[in-house]
């Protein structure tokens, strides 16, 4: 008997529930670039620190398919007319487009290195000072490894999706023609994957940070029209998600710095990346192109384990095996001042050859300017206004951390405390 | 703090002593124009929004300047909207110094940047940078296209530009010399 095609099937979300896909996304799930990701954790070796960071990019992806759908079926019921009106869309067009959010989300983070976000360091050099990123190799596997499965399965005859199509929403390309606006879904300070992440890494490492509502989220989000200097229509919220809004920037702030950034865990990216040195040729992954591509899909997270478990990763290697990692011996504040900056030249200084491994922090917890999240209040006459204006809580949060952390070996910590300990350093 | 960070925050500092103030989406494109027209290599990695070509380490780079004493910005209100303002701060020199080589080397193209785009409003510049995304895109992959084509493609991006408007600022990079696609014959070539 031949396949139904619009057969549908659920998965098992730890998360989410039950997430419903249907046989297209089946068959692009099935594929082996897709298997993948099952064996490439999402928090790479955090398990070390936390021992339930077990999940993998696999059912992070599925989940913010799940969520950049319900985040659009929201936008689409609240502001249809708007979207009508601003992007010429039919109702045929918003179904076209819902699919196309729904594979983008789907194979986002498809290009991922092994360990994910760890290794990305050792991706090779494009032009200038411009090195790839993951979702370059995300959108050269959806035009190659994928494309048969996005293109031909039947259920295209009712899109006429090319692989390109999809690729060009993930990367930003032009050729995401209008739909280029549902890009702040798919990356954003509001997006689609950040909500999932969050949820997913607190629910599996077990801590209570990381939390917001996210169905109060989904349900306040809209498509907010051009206004003021804005000559484009944008995603926000209206005023009633303002705290659950508020709440997603919080617990950005609280997974970072407590999970993403913890001292311990960071260590273990720097072993893992002098890991990837040794083991890949040239010390770096290859381009995400032609034979290189293929070369790159060949590695996951089970073939660096199985090259560490034979002795072949060196040192640092070892230390994983072992959990030898490096120590903390100080770090900055979260947000350096110029003074901070001083301390950290001298401190680095006195710590000479103990040094051994410096990591710097560069991410904002909220940004405003372009994509700030915009909300709409409908006191009196409709008005938008940044979040970043709304909320005293999310003003507080614009500085960039650029915390630095500086490690030493785990055998002369002492000596290294001995050395600050001297003129009084703030040390760990 | 890595040297292209220092060399960042440096040139954006650079930027708005230039044409006091900036507003953040002005400081975006410029360094989307300085990446782009003029090769500066500040290893930013511009991808197509609808308000145009973004990275959003441009905006973390903002805020490290910004803490760093380099700049300083503030908010201003419009009727049912929003912008910002930026202006050299104290520190702006210290910032600089961060990178003194980079500044003095990529210090015309700064200049350049400013002098060309300077006066443009930020919708404009959002239109201008987003002809010159899908321009080189087009180029990058070895396509040409037509004025028409071109203006269509970014059309489609940003559907709330007339499309007159769209030829004018298309015509107008290309009296500049800046577009790479068209298949128009110029003085350029």
């Amino acid at each position: 008997m031949a396949k139904d095609p619009h057969r549908k099937y659920e998965i098992r979300c730890p998360v989410h529930g039950f997430i419903q896909i249907d046989d297209w996304e089946r068959e692009i799930i099935e594929q082996p670039a897709f298997q993948r990701l099952r064996r490439i954790r999402q928090l790479a070796w955090t398990d070390l620190v936390y021992p339930g960071a077990m999940h993998t990019r696999f059912e992070h992806s599925l989940g913010v398919m799940h969520t950049a759908t319900l985040l659009y079926d929201s936008i689409v019921s609240k502001s249809r007319d708007l979207l009508k009106q601003e992007l010429a869309y039919s109702d045929e067009g918003l179904g076209r487009d819902r699919k196309l959010v729904r594979l983008a989300a789907l194979l986002h983070d498809v290009g991922h290195a092994p360990f994910s976000h760890s290794s990305e360091e050792l991706l090779p050099r494009r032009t200038g000072a411009l090195k790839f990123a993951h979702e370059d190799y995300s959108a050269a596997i959806i035009r190659s490894e994928l494309r048969g499965a996005i293109e031909e399965h039947p259920l295209n005859a009712n899109t006429g999706f090319r692989a390109n199509d999809v690729a060009a929403l993930i990367e930003g390309g032009a050729a995401a023609g209008r739909a280029v606006f549902w890009r702040d879904l798919i990356n954003g300070q509001m997006d689609a994957d950040r909500m999932d992440y969050l949820l997913r890494d607190s629910h599996h490492v077990g801590v209570g940070y990381g939390k917001f509502d996210l169905q109060r989220l989904i349900s306040s989000v809209i498509a907010i029209a051009p206004g003021g200097k804005d000559d484009h229509s944008r995603v926000g919220i209206e005023e009633g998600g303002l705290h659950a809004a508020e709440a997603l920037v919080l617990a950005r702030y609280f997974m970072f710095t407590q999970v993403y950034f913890h001292k311990t865990r960071v260590a273990y990216d720097i072993h893992l990346r002098e890991v990837m040195k040794q083991i890949l040729a040239g010390g770096r992954f290859p381009k995400p192109s032609g034979t290189g591509l293929k070369e790159f899909l060949r590695w996951d997270d089970w073939r660096v384990m199985g090259l560490i478990a034979s002795g072949r990763a060196g040192e640092h290697g070892r230390r994983i095996i072992e959990r030898n990692h490096y120590r903390e011996i100080y770090h900055t504040h979260e947000v350096c001042t110029e003074k901070d900056l001083r301390e950290l030249k001298r401190v680095k200084a006195k710590l000479g050859n103990l040094l051994v491994a410096e990591e710097t922090a560069t991410k904002s917890w909220y940004k405003s300017g372009s994509d700030d999240i915009p909300v709409l209040s409908k006191v009196r006459t409709p008005r938008v206004q940044p979040l970043s204006e709304y909320s005293k809580v999310i003003a507080g949060m614009m500085e960039k951390n650029n915390q630095a952390l500086l490690y030493v070996d785990s055998t002369r910590r002492e000596e290294a405390e001995r050395k600050l300990k001297r003129k009084g350093n703030q040390q760990r | 703090m890595s040297d292209i960070q220092m060399a960042r925050l440096a040139t954006i500092v650079a930027l708005v002593e230039r044409h006091p103030p900036l507003g953040r989406t002005a400081v975006m494109k410029m360094c989307y124009f300085l990446q782009t027209l003029r090769n500066v290599p500040l290893g930013y990695r511009f991808t197509l929004y609808s308000y145009g070509p973004f990275d959003v380490r441009v905006l973390s780079d903002i805020s490290a300047a910004e803490a760093l004493g380099g700049i300083e910005s503030k908010t201003v209100l419009y009727s049912g909207g929003y912008g910002y303002e930026i202006s050299p701060a104290n520190k702006s020199r210290s910032v600089k110094a961060l990178a003194a080589d980079f500044i003095k080397r990529y210090g015309p193209d700064i200049s350049w940047v400013v002098d060309q785009f300077g006066e443009f409003g930020s919708a404009d510049l959002e239109l201008l940078s987003t002809i010159v995304y899908v321009d080189r895109e087009y180029a990058q992959a070895r396509r040409r296209q037509t004025t028409d084509a071109l203006a269509e493609n970014v059309q489609e991006i940003k559907p709330h530009f007339k499309g007159a408007y769209v030829q004018s600022k298309i015509e107008y990079l290309e009296g500049e010399c800046l577009l790479r696609s068209l298949r128009t014959t110029s003085a350029c070539r």
